[in-house]
């Protein structure tokens, strides 16, 4: 048979990729509910990196089922928030049935367009809260995304966890793999009085002194401008949530004179109160 | 025959060796060598990919139209590199996220559409598979010699088991790409010193 004859390319092309996708199908589908399985633990272990209750390495020893467990022992509370940082829905935490909002592609779509459901994972570390928020955006060559850790407040970051999907290993890939990247994210804060650009990832060293600074990365320039871009699209997307948690916190400091521990020492605790607290204050002396 | 079929078989792991002597798939050996685990998921995959798609296109190697089977041979080869990659996936995902790119990259790897060229589409299916495999060990061999000394000096341990003891200091070189490229360099001169038919006069 003449097999360089114009109609028995075509014929023949046709048939090898029609094979070749409909396999690719069949194993796609076959494959898929693992898949998911590895993808969610992968997503929890990142969140538990970044909380700081373990490290990557160790929970990369864990198997999938572990890390649900851990998860699931760890965590407080996980629930949605509307873009005013209204709770909108609770997430199932118990382990046989864990939601998580990981469809983090299609939030960011929903953050620009003003109506995102973002979620909050609320952990519990040595007695105290951990809020974990993830971000996402654009890297070089691909989506890279990561989850932040605030204190019980809000108001500072205790720790940071990055991912990719296709960076430049060696270059843009450090976000992930350079420890001292997310470690410079402890204790940084966000900045609610610039809420235009709430956090900076500056090319050349963060200036010394700026809570809101960390350095970039040599070599990964374009992967930086993208993490930064993700953290302040997202950190301007929590703001209200985040805001109104570290606004609580300076009310509550603001009124421990009115607690136990103040009592004894009711005079210095009086300076550093508000002065639209002062009226209460006059009378906790009333009644002492 | 049955010679035939040994030399087949044994010639790609050293006399003709695909990396140290036809100097191919350098590229992912460079990257995929810091640690043991990572080289031998990325040989066997290379083994896997390689065997079965010379196994393929030699089936088919009588009806492929000639002026398109570069492109056929790429269909064969790409899919057989995705469902690795999906396998990987689902049944060891932190080996293939550590290996990320470089699985997908598979499809680029000179050894694997190289033998395809030279050797399936003119030889029965048994020999070409057995030709495919035997490339792909011979590449995961020096895989895991470099790996061994790259992972051995660069972390001190063995399959991310410490085996020398603590006081030795990592040694941050062996872990770039650049000395992966120096110690497959000793292997090839290693190698040529004891096959000295392969030395240029």
């Amino acid at each position: 048979m003449n097999t360089n004859n114009n109609v028995y390319t075509i014929i023949y092309t046709t048939i090898i990729v029609v094979v070749a996708a409909a396999i690719l199908s069949i194993a796609a589908m076959a494959l898929k509910p693992r898949q998911q399985a590895n993808i969610k633990a992968e997503t929890i272990s990142q969140m538990i990196a970044a909380s700081g209750i373990s490290s990557k390495e160790d929970l990369a020893k864990l198997g999938n089922d572990k890390i649900l467990a851990l998860y699931s022992d760890n965590i407080k509370t996980a629930f949605l928030i509307d873009k005013d940082g209204n709770k909108t829905d609770e997430l199932e935490t118990e382990v046989s049935s864990i939601e998580l909002q990981d469809n983090l592609k299609m939030e960011n779509k929903n953050i620009a367009s003003g109506e995102p459901s973002l979620p909050v994972y609320v952990f519990e570390k040595d007695g105290a809260e951990i809020n974990v928020i993830p971000c996402y955006g654009a890297g070089l060559w691909g989506p890279i995304w990561g989850y932040i850790a605030f204190n019980a407040d809000c108001n500072e970051i205790v720790g940071a966890y990055f991912d990719h999907e296709s960076e430049t290993p060696g270059l843009g890939a450090k976000i992930k793999d350079e420890a001292w990247f997310r470690e410079q994210f402890k204790g940084k804060k966000v900045d609610f009085d610039n809420p235009d650009k709430p956090f900076g990832i500056i090319k050349g060293g963060a200036p010394e002194g700026d809570a809101s600074k960390v350095d970039a990365i040599t070599g990964a320039t374009m992967t930086c401008n993208g993490l930064d871009a993700a953290l302040n699209t997202w950190f301007k997307a929590y703001m209200p949530f985040l805001s109104k948690k570290a606004g609580a916190a300076v009310e509550s400091d603001a009124c421990c004179c009115e607690g136990d521990s103040c009592d004894s020492n009711g005079e210095g605790c009086g300076k550093e109160c508000d002065h639209q607290h002062e009226h209460k204050h006059q009378h906790n002396h009333q009644e002492g | 025959m049955n010679e035939d079929l040994k030399k087949t078989l044994l010639n790609p792991i050293f006399k003709g060796n695909p990396i140290t002597v036809l100097v191919l798939g350098i590229c992912s050996s460079l990257a995929v060598t810091v640690q043991l685990k990572g080289a031998c998921v990325m040989a066997l995959s290379v083994i896997i990919v390689c065997g079965l798609s010379s196994f393929i296109v030699s089936l088919l190697r009588n009806s492929i139209p000639n002026r398109v089977r570069i492109i056929v041979q790429l269909v064969v080869v790409a899919m057989m590199v995705i469902l690795v990659d999906q396998v990987l996936k689902a049944y060891a995902y932190s080996v293939d996220k550590q290996l990320s790119v470089y699985i997908g990259l598979i499809i680029t790897n000179c050894i694997v559409m190289g033998r395809i060229e030279a050797f399936a589409l003119g030889n029965k299916p048994v020999p070409s598979l057995l030709d495919g495999l035997a490339n792909g060990a011979g590449y995961g061999l020096i895989l895991i010699i470099v790996a061994f000394f790259r992972e051995l000096l660069g972390s001190g341990t063995l399959f991310g088991f410490r085996v020398l003891p603590a006081s030795y200091v990592p040694n941050n070189l062996v872990i770039l790409p650049p000395m992966a490229l120096i110690i497959l360099g000793c292997i090839v001169w290693v190698q040529r010193s004891i096959q000295k038919d392969l030395q240029e006069k």
